[in-house]
């Protein structure tokens, strides 16, 4: 899931400080299980507006709502109605639903109420950690499904740099060494062969290189 | 006189476009440069233009610098990061490079090492910046350096460019001169007038606008980018008297001197001759002049 994290509350005020109305906007997908933008955070940022619009005496209607998805323009229909009530809106959704919501409705500012951080899945309640960079080319096949293009802070694709000590990275004594879990997790598969084949230089016109990136699939095209 | 002094002094400038070579010998560039050296103020080094590999800015610039030419070092923000930069910028200043210029540096798709990975870590302006605190004698972290570069840092401007709003490229320079661009290089000018408004209202006292004058190699080439560089104006009056001419190369020749000599007469204080590996053209062009 992408995960993302609430932005400290003096930094949303800052934005909405000057408006007579706002719309806080939820999203019931990933920024929900990471417990940074759902129907539960709405609640919680639309109260603590309200209790500092109160404390600067000044009447403004704060409004909740929590879509099924703010990446999709079907659901963002559903707002169509009622947005013109609110001079902006603070999104709780990720960059991509922040944006989405901006280019579906042109006239009205959109404001992220949260930072959004990675694609990645949660180690226990309360810790998400980075899995995938979306570099467009993958290579788990070959490195026994860890990632180092996300896991290594070098990007090293071909074994560990002199940094890696008793396992861990040298940039935190808390990182794992990305080549370190995947020697270990070949061995276990029984393919360490693998970590003798070189991977070619990356090509990296798949990742950021060649501008922001599209997926076509002329199949479900209409 | 070292090319700041000139530009302080308004006297017309020179400078020419000396690509380094792809590999470690320099002898053709070098020889090019000796050649038209007494009649070009200075050598303007691009950094892997159009993300082509090749020698470096720092590297092309040291080979003309060692010979006693000046040059104008370019460095882009595509392939370093902060750290390298400034790393390679106080290698430049220590070498004795005085003129850098900046620019953000195209796309590796426009190359040919179209899987690299650009870096970006800091824009134009933010290098200016920095280029301005190592005068300062600081870097970007705000540490004190020791013995600070005296450059005379320019960027570039699109200035004279189809499809761009004047103001935003007015706007645009004013930014990056109260960054410290003291000058501004321009993509090819094949029309005078385009660049006019320019000059009626940048103060050439602080800023220094430098038209690119390309040299065009044959009827192919002009017509090639007047098809597929919609942002580069070229009238259909060069066409055509490309096409009439019995000898092309010399009437692309005869072309860039008068634009040189037309931009001269509108009140330009400099010009950059680019020959994209016709170099050895450039001694017709500088001797006429």
């Amino acid at each position: 899931m992408i995960v993302a994290a609430k932005k400290p509350i003096e930094e949303i005020i800052e934005q909405v400080k000057g408006l007579r109305s706002v719309l806080v906007l939820g999203c019931n997908e990933c920024v929900t299980v990471c417990e940074a933008g759902g129907k539960k955070e709405v609640g919680v940022l639309a109260s603590a507006l309200r209790m500092y619009f109160l404390q600067q005496g000044r009447e403004v209607n704060v409004g909740e709502h929590t879509l099924e998805r703010q990446c999709d323009t079907e659901y963002l229909e559903e707002i169509r109605n009622n947005i013109d009530a609110y001079e902006a809106v603070v999104s709780l959704a990720c960059g991509v639903g922040i944006q989405f919501t901006a280019e579906r409705y042109p006239s009205k500012p959109v404001y992220p109420g949260v930072n959004t951080c990675f694609m990645g899945a949660a180690l226990e309640r309360g810790v998400w950690a980075e899995r995938c960079q979306g570099c467009g080319s993958c290579i788990l096949a070959s490195t026994g499904a860890v990632c180092p293009v996300t896991r290594c802070a070098k990007r090293l694709l071909n074994g560990p740099c002199g940094g890696s000590t008793a396992g861990k990275c040298e940039i935190s004594k808390d990182v794992d060494c990305a080549w370190q879990l995947i020697v270990d997790r070949l061995k276990t598969l029984g393919r360490l062969e693998d970590y003798e084949t070189l991977c070619p230089v990356k090509d990296w016109s798949t990742d950021r290189a060649g501008g922001p990136r599209k997926v076509i699939r002329e199949d479900l095209r209409s | 006189m070292a090319l700041k002094q000139k530009f302080d002094a308004g006297k017309f400038v020179i400078l020419a476009e000396m690509e380094p070579p792809k590999g470690v010998d320099g002898s053709a560039m070098v020889s090019h440069a000796k050649r038209v050296k007494e009649r070009v103020d200075a050598f303007f080094i691009p950094e892997m233009n159009h993300a082509v590999m090749r020698m470096s800015a720092l590297g092309g610039a040291m080979l003309l610098q060692r010979e006693g030419m000046e040059t104008i070092m370019q460095i882009c923000c595509r392939d370093r990061n902060r750290l390298a930069l400034q790393g390679d910028l106080l290698a430049a200043g220590a070498c004795g490079v005085a003129n850098i210029a900046v620019v953000d540096g195209e796309d590796p798709s426009y190359g040919d090492h179209h899987q690299a990975r650009p870096v970006h870590d800091i824009n134009t302006l933010e290098l200016l910046n920095a280029i301005q605190g190592l005068k300062e004698g600081r870097d970007l972290a705000g540490v004190e350096i020791t013995g600070s570069p005296a450059f005379l840092a320019g960027s570039t401007t699109h200035a004279g460019a189809r499809g761009r709003s004047t103001e935003l490229e007015l706007e645009e320079i004013e930014r990056r001169s109260e960054a410290g661009a003291r000058f501004f290089v321009t993509p090819p000018v094949f029309d005078p007038e385009l660049i006019r408004p320019f000059l009626q209202r940048m103060d050439s006292r602080r800023t220094i606008l430098i038209p690119t004058v390309l040299l065009l190699k044959s009827l192919g080439m002009a017509r090639y980018m007047e098809r597929n560089m919609p942002h580069i104006f070229l009238p259909p009056a060069i066409i055509e008297r490309i096409q009439r001419a019995p000898d092309k190369v010399r009437e692309c020749v005869r072309i860039a001197i008068e634009l040189v000599s037309a931009l001269k007469a509108q009140g330009v204080k400099a010009v950059m001759l680019s020959t994209l590996g016709w170099e050895h053209k450039l001694a017709d062009i500088v001797e006429a002049l």
